[in-house]
């Protein structure tokens, strides 16, 4: 994937599309954790939501950048 | 000496939330500021003051702030350059199309009211911070607006990150408290009141807080959603339990008022056995009022168990007073009625609340379960509200050209930020007012953290220890809830001029300059606020939300049947809720409106209902809901007397026993001598006749 995209003729750095596809991942599964009640097995919470968030973006970024 | 000890540490422990959060907001401050000055951003100041704006004690508060600031940041810049690309010579027109974007944001978001509304007040204000910079280099408009948008993101995603991992102060669980709260509150008002008498003044305190726990509730589950997918999850279940809480409050105070009406000697009898009812219900319903899971799932049991029982009960006093006149057996019937309806909403509000505190996974709701809390909108304030700020930005451009003014555009930027953000809080001259306080202290410790201090200081470490001593006061001042708005001021009047970049410059005279500036545009919208106000200070903006809220009862007669007591319900209480809020708790007159609204629209809303399943059309009984609806639209001597009238005929025409019981409870709060509506007609008018009811 080349580092940058042009959206209507502005470049734009291609790991924000990835930023915005990892956020969309995050929201479900954070949603699916809610719904399952999974979040009772956490310590912090918010800390396992970042940490998460990380993960997939990191995961992606890796993938996207290879 | 135990207890002494006990209340030091609850102080301390408060005090200690306090010096948690300017910590956290410090921490937030500098880690934004050094990233930004990393990534080599062109004003990491814009992302100081966006994480002083959007910090807050509670994290959920943070993040849904930060979600709607960070949308309406988008849609600013994207306004901002389709602005400058329609205009880019055009210094008129173009001061024009911003005061009309930033007008129809500040109208939108005194529309809406919660949060949604500061994502407007960002679209319309994020339009001046990125195009005023470089009005006179429109050639660099793009990347400004990258610039701003960057830093305010940048912001967001710190403070965001900040409050919600380190240390959070969770406003989850502050919700669970107040919905428990509210719980045992209403179960112990209940079952102390079933068997006394509540006057008027006493009922109307009680109103007054049930419809703060309403909304107050409303409030904090839209932002809980933010930090908590947990809640989120159960989010269209605290609706709906909100829901069944303003039905069970609006019902029960149906019931009190009948009771107080049918006092004197003519309803001794039908009150004797209504109480003998409700004395069912107290036992029922027991002393002990807590939350827990198990007390709350036996309550449920001994309701469910109790409504049968009551429904024979009902039926067998009925048969004894069979052979009575008919007021008689009609005041029976509507108490029976509502007592009926009271337990049963009651039971529903006690299952919906067993469902939130039982450990088994519920399933999800049904969309046809859903309700949303609708809120009582003003198209008309709203308008006025955005032509407000549009006229007083369009006059500081006009100004701004023909004086030349070189630092005119900051002074316009601070108007479209603070008038956004306070148009619809109440009593806004005031805040502004501090504001404009801590703001005058905020610039001139600037001045000396920057010209005494900061010109002494190398590198990183050193220029937060530099400023931290002047930034902690008025990071404190913020969390307390003393003079609100000082501690803004002063922390937003501090970062905004001392302006940290990268390669700072120490200019005294361009400094004075722009802190003249800023304060002229904080003092512009002071005038502003006092010129013009919102509901609080504008007597007649007040008189239109006591008209917007008898209008509910016009919408109780007309609008459409689906999911119409749910949108009854809140927004008569939200609309009651911005009255208080504006007009202070004192007005009695406010009051009293709402719970003439409340209950009268609830009865009418029931009778169309019913009307609605029943095979043949009742036209005395529609007249005479029009007839309210109209004397609710604008009360008058004659509208009261047809009201009452066609009510008296429909009692004669209509033989259906439940739209009976409502007609006649509808009836029976319109000749009442306390309520409202009676200060509103000749007094000779309310003196009426009793109507002669066939048997």
């Amino acid at each position: 994937m080349p580092r940058e995209i042009a959206v209507l003729d502005a470049l734009m750095p291609s790991l924000l599309l990835v930023f915005l596809l990892s956020l969309l991942l995050q929201w479900g599964l954070d949603w699916l954790v809610g719904r399952y009640g999974l979040y009772r097995y956490v310590w912090h919470p918010p800390l396992f939501r970042l940490a998460l968030f990380v993960c997939c973006f990191g995961g992606l970024g890796l993938l996207a950048m290879q | 000496m135990k207890a002494a000890l006990q209340q030091h540490a609850a102080v301390l422990r408060e005090a200690g939330l306090d010096w948690l959060f300017v910590a956290k907001t410090l921490l937030a401050m500098f880690v934004t500021v050094w990233l930004a000055m990393r990534m080599d951003l062109q004003q990491p100041a814009t992302a100081m003051m966006t994480v002083a704006i959007l910090s807050h004690p509670h994290s959920g508060m943070v993040l849904a702030k930060g979600f709607y600031r960070a949308l309406g940041t988008l849609v600013g810049c994207l306004a901002a350059v389709v602005l400058v690309s329609l205009f880019p010579q055009q210094r008129l027109l173009l001061l024009a199309g911003m005061a009309l974007w930033i007008g129809l944001c500040a109208g939108g978001a005194a529309f809406y009211r919660n949060f949604m509304s500061y994502g407007f007040v960002l679209a319309g204000y994020t339009v001046g911070i990125v195009v005023l910079p470089v009005v006179n280099q429109p050639q660099l408009l793009f990347e400004s607006a990258m610039m701003r948008g960057s830093e305010v993101l940048l912001g967001i995603v710190v403070v965001g990150i900040i409050s919600d991992v380190l240390f959070p102060q969770r406003l989850g669980t502050v919700l669970r408290q107040s919905v428990a709260s509210q719980f045992s509150g209403f179960m112990g008002f209940v079952s102390g009141s079933l068997g006394g008498v509540l006057d008027r003044s006493q009922l109307e305190k009680a109103h007054m807080r049930f419809v703060a726990d309403t909304v107050q509730l409303e409030n904090l589950r839209a932002s809980v959603v933010f930090e908590d997918s947990g809640i989120r999850v159960h989010s269209p279940r605290l609706q709906r339990l909100n829901q069944h809480f303003m039905a069970v409050s609006t019902s029960y105070q149906s019931l009190h008022h009948l009771m107080n009406r049918l006092q004197g000697e003519a309803g001794r009898p039908v009150r004797d056995h209504l109480m003998g009812l409700c004395d069912r219900l107290a036992r029922a319903i027991g002393e002990h009022t807590g939350s827990d899971a198990g007390q709350v799932a036996a309550l449920e049991a001994r309701l469910a168990a109790l409504r049968p029982e009551l429904g024979q009960a009902v039926t067998r006093l009925r048969q004894r007073l069979a052979g009575e006149d008919r007021a008689t057996r009609l005041d029976f019937d509507t108490g029976a009625e509502l007592l009926e309806r009271v337990t049963l909403e009651l039971h529903d509000y006690v299952a919906a609340f067993a469902v939130l505190t039982g450990h088994r996974r519920p399933p999800l709701l049904q969309r046809h379960e859903q309700v949303v809390f609708s809120a009582g909108n003003d198209a008309l304030g709203a308008v006025l509200s955005g032509v407000r700020v549009a006229t007083v930005l369009l006059i500081m451009g006009v100004f701004w050209i023909v004086s030349a003014w070189p630092h005119g555009g900051t002074a316009m930027l601070l108007t479209a930020i603070f008038s956004g953000l306070f148009a619809s809080a109440p009593n806004p001259g005031a805040i502004v007012r501090n504001i404009t306080g801590g703001f005058a202290v905020g610039m001139s410790l600037a001045f000396v953290c920057l010209f005494f201090v900061l010109n002494r200081m190398d590198g990183f470490g050193l220029m937060v220890a530099g400023i931290v001593p002047f930034l902690l006061p008025g990071l404190y001042l913020m969390a307390r809830p003393w003079r609100p708005g000082l501690g803004m001021g002063w922390v937003l009047g501090f970062t905004y001029i001392l302006n940290l970049h990268n390669g700072m410059s120490f200019d005294p005279v361009y400094f004075i300059n722009e802190a003249l500036s800023q304060m002229a545009g904080v003092l512009v919208v002071g005038v502003m606020f006092s010129l013009f106000g919102n509901a609080s200070s504008n007597q007649w903006l007040r008189e239109r939300l006591l008209g917007r809220l008898r209008e509910q009862v016009v919408r109780a007669a007309t609008a459409p049947l689906a999911g119409l007591k749910a949108r009854f319900e809140s927004a008569s209480r939200d609309l009651m809720m911005q009255m208080v809020v504006h007009g202070g708790a004192g007005d009695r007159r406010f009051l009293g409106w709402a719970l003439a609204v409340n209950e009268t629209g609830r009865a009418l809303i029931e009778v169309r209902e019913r009307l609605a399943t029943l095979p043949a059309p009742q036209p005395d009984v529609e007249a005479a809901v029009q007839a309210l609806a109209r004397l609710y639209q604008a009360p008058s001597d004659s509208r009261y007397r047809l009201a009452v009238q066609r009510l008296s005929w429909a009692l004669d025409a209509c033989h259906d026993r439940y739209v009976l019981a409502q007609l006649h409870l509808l009836r029976l709060a319109l000749l009442d001598r306390n309520s409202v509506l009676a200060d509103c007609v000749a007094s000779d008018v309310v003196v009426l006749p009793e109507v002669s009811l066939a048997p």
